[in-house]
């Protein structure tokens, strides 16, 4: 969200779009209509095409040859040992490795069968209707409330911004807890309450997609179930894509999981990753197609 | 090259399909002498087969504590979860043909010492309960070696009892009109059907050797409608 706002106020000479507008689409390039708007339960409607996706950094690729659709109201988990590229993926879905100058992204994103870095394409509403939670908590040094109300005034939402605010913090399902003390602090909140207050924040200018790159690694269980608890119910309305190093985090809340693993070419000197088996969460929890997949979920190598 | 992990867990896995496997061992054994008391119509015999299958139901209380223990602690996924899931069942089944000897060993002392015994019944009857302990040495050997063909050769085997179990049952109809003989060969039609069911539980541990192997459980045969395809899993 940071460097949303930071491209955001980058772009002050270009006059900044209505609510209505916000709702269609995010640009000239891609659109979603609120008769397009995900209609409740588990679809098979594709919200990613990813087509032979790479992302290279100096030249270098960190991830190559992927390939996948990602379906609309599912949790999508990437999984993977560590370098493997799952964050470097997930940084794709919303153009955050645009921000990173010697990063290129080579083959093809659709968003909604249109070519999401396609040269209409505003990269910020991009991630407004794609937006991320990060590994740690990242609230501003703001009170809870104007944590909220940031994003919808930056975009100029049109609205009673109390509504917006409590109508967000209901969604992050931490409303209870703080609507005595939307004036104090975010600092002062605990991590899992600041994590639900970044995933509020991100509800508050109503994205289409939530990414969330490894959102509970730094909770404890009590608050990972709420995260937890929090994303299955917000399914319903949005698409989800995680990143964790938890399996039975994946295990538990994903509907469809991609395995990644590393490669090295002959001489060992680069080294990229590439997913080897993408398929329902179950079948790679109980009957895995590939042996790396086996080996990598019961543990046997790391 | 990928580092192997969590080493004492896969040892945990390995140990708890040793001493499981193991209790299917302690079958045979009571087995054996459940068959010996069938011969010879030995009541002394029969009782031990009773006092000795506290041994098995130990053994299936000891995998099922440590399989809950597994689960909770380790969180087993992929063919580790098949492999605790198809224990589990194969426990159970053995603590059934436990169950049938025990079963067994009470009808023998219910014939009586010098029964009426009729020796074409008598050696079908003991020919049933070879074949079935050999249906689960046969099993076991299938499940240690994830051999899904010797699994399924189970079902052949299993045709022998039940063509014995038919018979014996044919001699049991035409043995006469003396009261003790036809007391004495219903007792033994009791017997040949727990014979019968520990071969089918030997069938059912053929069937996990196939879960394992496949991920997928299908009966090997469909009892409700044999020679027909077992049937598919109504919910996913």
């Amino acid at each position: 969200m940071t460097e949303h706002v930071t491209e955001q106020q980058r772009r002050t000479d270009e006059p900044s779009a209505g609510p209505a507008e916000h709702r269609r689409g995010l640009s000239h390039g891609i659109a979603v209509t609120e008769g397009e708007r995900p209609q409740k339960g588990v679809t098979r409607d594709k919200v990613f095409e990813l087509v032979d996706v790479a992302v290279l950094y100096g030249g270098k690729p960190a991830v190559r040859d992927i390939s996948l659709d990602v379906y609309r109201n599912n949790i999508t988990a990437l999984i993977g040992p560590s370098g493997c590229g799952k964050s470097t993926l997930i940084r794709c879905f919303n153009r955050m490795n645009d921000l990173i100058p010697s990063a290129e992204v080579q083959g093809q994103i659709l968003y909604h069968g249109e070519d999401l870095y396609g040269p209409k394409v505003d990269p910020v509403q991009a991630r407004k209707l794609i937006g991320m939670v990060f590994q740690k908590p990242n609230p501003f040094p703001k009170s809870i409330y104007d944590n909220i109300a940031f994003g919808p005034r930056t975009l100029g939402m049109k609205g009673d911004m109390d509504e917006i605010v409590e109508r967000a913090l209901r969604r992050g399902a931490l409303w209870d807890e703080v609507k005595d003390r939307l004036h104090d602090n975010a600092y002062g909140m605990s991590g899992g309450q600041q994590q639900r207050l970044c995933i509020a924040r991100c509800i508050a200018v109503e994205p289409d997609v939530i990414l969330m790159d490894e959102p509970c690694s730094a909770l404890d269980p009590i608050s990972t179930g709420k995260i937890e608890d929090l994303m299955l119910e917000l399914k319903d309305d949005y698409s989800i894509v995680i990143v964790t190093h938890n399996m039975q985090q994946a295990a538990r809340i994903s509907d469809m999981t991609a395995f990644l693993i590393v490669e090295l070419d002959a001489d060992e000197q680069n080294r990229w990753g590439r997913i080897i088996e993408y398929d329902e969460t179950e079948k790679i929890f109980t009957n895995p197609s590939d042996k790396r997949t086996e080996d990598y979920v019961t543990g046997k190598v790391g | 090259m990928p580092e192997e992990t969590r080493l004492h867990y896969q040892e945990e896995l390995v140990e708890l399909e040793r001493r499981a496997l193991e209790g299917l061992d302690l079958v045979v054994a009571t087995l054996d002498r459940t068959i010996e008391a069938i011969e010879n119509q030995d009541v002394e015999l029969a009782e031990l087969v009773i006092a000795d299958d506290d041994r098995i139901d130990g053994r299936y209380l000891e995998i099922h504590q440590s399989i809950l223990t597994l689960l909770a602690t380790q969180a087993p996924v992929a063919s580790d979860l098949r492999l605790i899931s198809a224990l589990l069942h194969v426990m159970k089944c053995m603590e059934r043909m436990g169950d049938q000897c025990v079963n067994i060993g009470k009808l023998i002392p219910i014939a009586g010492h010098d029964p009426p015994a009729d020796e074409e019944m008598l050696r079908d009857i003991v020919t049933m309960g070879k074949q079935a302990r050999s249906l689960i040495t046969q099993a076991k050997r299938a499940f240690a070696d994830r051999d899904v063909g010797l699994a399924r050769d189970l079902v052949r085997q299993d045709d022998v009892i039940d063509n014995l179990n038919r018979e014996s049952f044919a001699i049991a109809l035409r043995i006469g009109d003396e009261a003790d003989r036809r007391e004495w060969a219903m007792t033994m039609m009791l017997v040949a059907r727990a014979l019968e069911r520990i071969g089918d539980n030997a069938v059912d541990v053929g069937e996990q050797v196939a879960f394992v192997v496949t991920g997928l459980f299908r009966e090997f045969e469909d009892a409700s409608h044999p020679g027909e395809t077992a049937p598919q899993p109504t919910a996913q």
